[in-house]
């Protein structure tokens, strides 16, 4: 039949073919329209609506840090903070060249600005900032709020950061936070189930987040950080934003607790200035119960300047300074205690009963003991000393004798029931426990024997040991508390501190009274090395105390002939290290004290007035009052904060 | 329908016809303008201007209730464009047919010598090799393509019909084929799979309207089906693979994991499905505005027309192109010449084609493929590409008595 049509005909009939098909195919459409706009239509709207409402994670306010009296210090402060909107910057480069004026904009800040801009367009999160400048001042601040508007895509505004505003005073016992590193990642999320990982690592990498790096800021992270929110938000699907929701309660974030330390700012600040420039490092102890009021570590950093992460530069400053500014001296400090450790030999001569108080040992200026000679610090020599006197004197030569009798073995059980040899965490970082010799000990690591002639040194406090500043505060407190357990405490609210350790070895009250005896001396009697620093100046209450100088290196024999090795003759670095331990008031102990002077010299001349200083300012300021948290404690303290979030999607 | 005066013109004479339908004075200085079917060109600049609308709807960012600065080009650029392809349009339209058929083959010849040229020394791009650089030009010929190859397989016919009202016999199809198979095989190899298969459609048409038996037509149906198991195992490549399966899971309600190709099928589902009936407003669209469905702007656009205007916005703009497409139908049969009528089908063919598969697609019926939904979706040369075609068709419609030599066409 198609072949009888002439083809203009067989055109007009495939036409009605072809107009069937499209119909077909037109119906097709509109059915599946039907399928989806009717039929489904609910469940897509539905869709729709889930699709966009995020659940955005809120974080947490970390909680502060203050001293015992409720002094901050570490907060979270306000500061002004300069970004760019990269989907709102046409030519990034221009902009910041406006900010330059403004802000100081070294290039390497500027490339990296310009890369997280890129980044973030690729990533099609133009919308999310990208920080230029923070910690702005107030006129930096001031000025590009005015001037923000004359430039494209810039966004001025405050943000809540972390801050020390006692700074330096506080920076080897707080010490700072940081952007999570993969490391604090990775330490952190351990032992954790897969799902909290995931939000927990959301939390970490927020930008208004930080971990603590270092100190009591690391070591009280669960408890500063608080728990993390969820914020309902419709976002589109680049996770932009577009619109708040009405917000669950029961979501929002937890702020971190507040951690209160022992330490009283003030009088940390006292003894700061005390030490006007000097290196070195000054703890005070509360006799009745161990509570550490003031740990100073001198020169230190600026905490905050880590907190938006320091630069390489300004990091290697820190590092390369001759001071040592990063080196946390009170409590990872190691030096050999020099006679500030004669107490210590004191005790185990007693203890040990090869020695009474009475004892007398002639001291001529020096000891022979096998072919050597051992010197006592006075040329001329002390006389006739008991342990009163060798004490008051410091008379090296009565130390060898009783060191010589009551052998190393002994010492070194008495300096371990003191705590040195201890490590007191104390929640920082950096604490070391310094070193107590024993035969035993120089067996193992030397592959040496022990020679005599070292306990001989090891009586006057030199030789491989190696104490700090802390562990010598800690040796006072107790001799100050008549012996009395102690549990030295800077936490005073906060996290259990699973390092902690109790000094309760029995020491012996008669022991102790000489030894209290012999340290008025010092510092009371006509003779004592440390005679015009007893009186605190506070018109009756005297101080306590014991000089101890400590070499840097050993005298040589020609030195010790010319006469040649203090002052200005010798290079900084190779002088005597000048230490005091000190408790006050005398008659009734409620605070002990440390002094380390690096090449002070002399404990009596350099180290002893900044211990009287110091413990009259404690006695002045009454530091030792009951601190703020104790009237708190019966307040009840919000529950345990997990740090794992309410269920929430990974926007 | 009398086919009396389309043969027998020398060669000179065809050329002063075509001269003398070229002066405007026969009519008046403006009667062919005004001979231009108004209301039609009226309903093609309406659909542009729809998408140029839906373009600043895609641009506009809902929080700051203000177009977005990254995206408010986008429906300026299409008016623009728009502007450039009426003016294209109307210019063709004006042609007569003797002047389209005359530069048939030397367009034809003309793409296939530039189709060879990016075979060897085309620049590459997204995967595949399809843009010539002639100093600062850059052309992709399988866009003029097109055209080119729907006249010069009218232009073939209207040469090889035989007269007396006989179908011409089956050698005149297998050279129609072989005029059809070159380019659209050149540009299935760059490989630019949307362009070919645009191209075999509507030479497909035009050989289907050029009256080849009905039993060729059967024969490759059938063939069609039974090859497409073997196409899916060795002509496709993985990804074209994938978005078969995605495409299949999705029309069988079988889970999809969501990203990738099922993401954007997904997504487009749900913001075509969110319209419901009256659809949720110009700029209201949630889905739309917040950016879920990807290559909104282009191939997806469908899906904001939809999604903000409903069923009722969606069915409308698929019956305008249908009464366009008809339309076309009927200027093709009315055309007195088979180059005219064969042209137009092709031209009809090749718009409709991408409306459809276009359609097909976003709503989850065909495979994704880089198909523009004609005047609607953002870019340059699917705008020029359907206004050339549209400047046939209306050109066919105006010239419908135009007598054309079959000689003098090779």
């Amino acid at each position: 039949m198609a072949r009888k049509l002439s083809p203009e005909a067989d055109f007009d009939r495939r036409m009605l073919i072809m107009m069937g098909v499209g119909g077909t195919v037109f119906a097709t459409l509109v059915a599946r329209l039907s399928q989806l706009q009717f039929l489904e239509a609910d469940y897509y709207k539905e869709l729709a609506a889930e699709n966009h409402i995020r659940l955005v994670l809120a974080p947490p306010e970390r909680g502060q840090i203050l001293d015992r009296f409720g002094r901050p210090l570490a907060s979270q402060r306000q500061a002004g903070r300069v970004s760019v909107v990269p989907e709102r910057v046409s030519d990034p480069q221009a902009t910041l060249a406006q900010l330059g004026k403004f802000i100081d904009l070294p290039d390497t800040r500027r490339d990296r600005v310009l890369q997280e801009v890129k980044n973030n367009r690729i990533r099609r999160a133009g919308f999310v900032p990208v920080t230029v400048a923070q910690e702005l001042s107030y006129e930096e601040f001031a000025r590009l709020r005015v001037h923000a508007v004359e430039m494209e895509g810039v966004d001025v505004q405050m943000a809540s950061t972390r801050s020390y505003p006692r700074g330096r005073d506080f920076a080897h016992v707080l010490g700072y936070v940081a952007r999570a590193s993969a490391d604090d990642l990775t330490r952190l999320s351990e032992g954790r189930s897969p799902d909290e990982q995931r939000t927990f690592e959301e939390l970490l990498r927020h930008p208004d987040i930080r971990v603590g790096r270092q100190g009591m800021e690391r070591f009280a992270e669960d408890w500063l950080r608080g728990r993390p929110g969820r914020r309902r938000v419709v976002t589109n699907a680049h996770g932009r934003p577009m619109q708040e929701l009405e917000q669950d309660p029961a979501n929002a974030a937890v702020p971190g607790k507040d951690l209160y330390v022992t330490i009283d700012a003030e009088l940390q600040r006292a003894a700061i200035e005390r030490f006007a420039g000097e290196s070195g490092a000054a703890v005070v102890v509360d006799v009745s119960n161990g509570d550490v009021l003031a740990m100073v570590s001198t020169p230190a950093f600026d905490p905050n300047a880590f907190v938006n992460g320091i630069s390489g530069k300004d990091y290697a400053e820190l590092r390369d300074n001759p001071m040592a500014p990063l080196y946390p001296r009170a409590h990872g400090g190691v030096y050999p205690p020099g006679s500030t450790f004669k107490m210590v030999v004191a005790t185990a001569a007693l203890e040990s009963g090869v020695v009474k108080p009475s004892d007398t040992v002639r001291c001529s200026g020096s000891y022979r003991f096998g072919n050597r000679t051992w010197h006592c610090w006075k040329k001329g020599g002390h006389g006739t000393m008991d342990m009163h006197n060798g004490i008051k004197h410091s008379c090296d030569v009565y130390f060898y004798e009783i060191a010589r009798r009551t052998g190393v073995n002994k010492i070194a059980e008495v300096a371990h029931k003191f705590g040195f040899g201890e490590t007191f965490v104390l929640g920082m970082t950096g604490a070391r426990s310094g070193l107590v010799p024993d035969p035993a000990w120089k067996q193992a690591n030397r592959g040496e024997p022990w020679f005599e002639g070292e306990t001989l040194n090891f009586g006057i406090g030199q030789g491989q040991l190696g104490v700090t500043p802390l562990q010598l505060a800690l040796m006072t407190a107790r001799i100050a508390a008549e012996g009395a357990p102690m549990t030295p405490r800077l936490v005073g609210l906060g996290p259990e501190d699973e390092h902690s350790i109790t000094l309760d070895a029995p020491l012996d009250k008669d022991i102790v009274d000489i030894m209290q005896s012999g340290m008025y001396g010092v510092t009371s009697e006509p003779g004592g090395t440390g005679y015009r620093s007893g009186d605190l100046g506070l018109g009756g209450p005297r101080m306590a105390g014991k000089s101890g100088t400590a070499q840097v290196r050993r005298i040589t024999q020609a030195e010790r002939d010319k006469g040649i090795r203090k002052g200005v003759n010798i290079e900084r670095e190779l002088r005597d290290h000048a230490l005091f331990v000190a408790y006050a008031p005398a008659d009734n102990p409620r605070y002990a004290i440390s002094v380390v002077v690096e090449h002070g010299e002399s404990g009596s001349g350099a180290a002893a007035p900044l211990a009287r200083d110091i413990l009259a300012a404690a006695i002045k300021m009454d530091s030792g009052r009951t601190p703020l948290y104790s009237k708190r404690a019966d307040v009840a303290q919000p529950p345990q904060a997990s740090d794992s979030a309410p269920e929430g999607d990974p926007a | 329908m009398s086919r009396e005066g389309y043969t027998g013109f020398t060669r000179g004479e065809a050329r002063t016809a075509t001269a003398g339908s070229l002066r405007f004075a026969n009519f008046g200085p403006f009667g062919k303008i005004a001979r231009l079917p108004w209301s039609i060109i009226l309903l093609i600049v309406a659909v542009g201007l729809t998408g140029a609308a839906m373009l600043f709807s895609v641009g506009w960012d809902p929080v700051a209730q203000a177009p977005s600065p990254d995206e408010a080009n986008l429906w300026r650029d299409q008016l623009t464009r728009l502007g450039i392809g009426f003016v294209l349009m109307i210019f063709l339209a004006l042609m007569p047919l003797g002047l389209w058929a005359r530069f048939a083959w030397p367009a034809y010849v003309g793409v296939i010598v530039l189709l060879v040229l990016v075979e060897l020394f085309g620049v590459m791009g997204g995967g595949a090799a399809r843009w010539l650089k002639l100093g600062p030009i850059v052309i992709q010929p399988s866009e003029p393509a097109k055209l080119a190859v729907t006249m010069a397989l009218a232009s073939w016919y209207q040469r090889m019909m035989p007269t007396g009202g006989q179908a011409p016999p089956l050698w005149v199809h297998g050279g129609a084929l072989l005029i059809l198979l070159i380019p659209a095989g050149l540009v299935f190899h760059q490989p630019n799979l949307s362009t070919a298969l645009a191209l075999a459609a509507a030479g497909v048409m035009i050989i289907f309207f050029a009256g080849i038996a009905m039993r060729y037509v059967v024969g490759a149906i059938g063939l069609g089906i039974m090859a497409v198991p073997a196409i899916y195992t060795f002509v496709l490549k993985p990804y074209q693979r994938e978005r078969v399966d995605t495409l299949i899971a999705g029309i069988t309600g079988q889970a999809t994991n969501g990203l990738g190709e099922s993401y954007q099928i997904e997504q487009a589902k749900i913001a075509i499905g969110a319209g419901g009936f009256s659809g949720r407003g110009y700029l209201q669209g949630i889905q739309s505005q917040q950016e879920y469905v990807p290559e909104q702007h282009t191939d997806f656009i469908l899906t904001i027309i939809a999604e903000e205007f409903g069923f009722i916005g969606a069915v409308g703009l698929l019956t305008v192109f249908a009464f366009l497409f008809v339309w076309s139908f009927r200027v093709a049969g009315r055309n007195k010449s088979w180059f005219g009528r064969l042209a137009t089908i092709g031209a009809t063919s090749t718009i409709a084609f991408f409306a459809i598969f276009n359609s097909g697609m976003v709503l989850g019926l065909l495979p994704v493929l880089g198909m523009p939904l004609p005047l609607i979706s953002y870019g340059g040369t699917a705008m020029i590409t359907v206004m050339a075609c549209f400047g046939l068709i209306l050109s066919a419609h105006l010239h419908q008595d135009e007598k054309l030599s079959s000689r003098g066409l090779f």
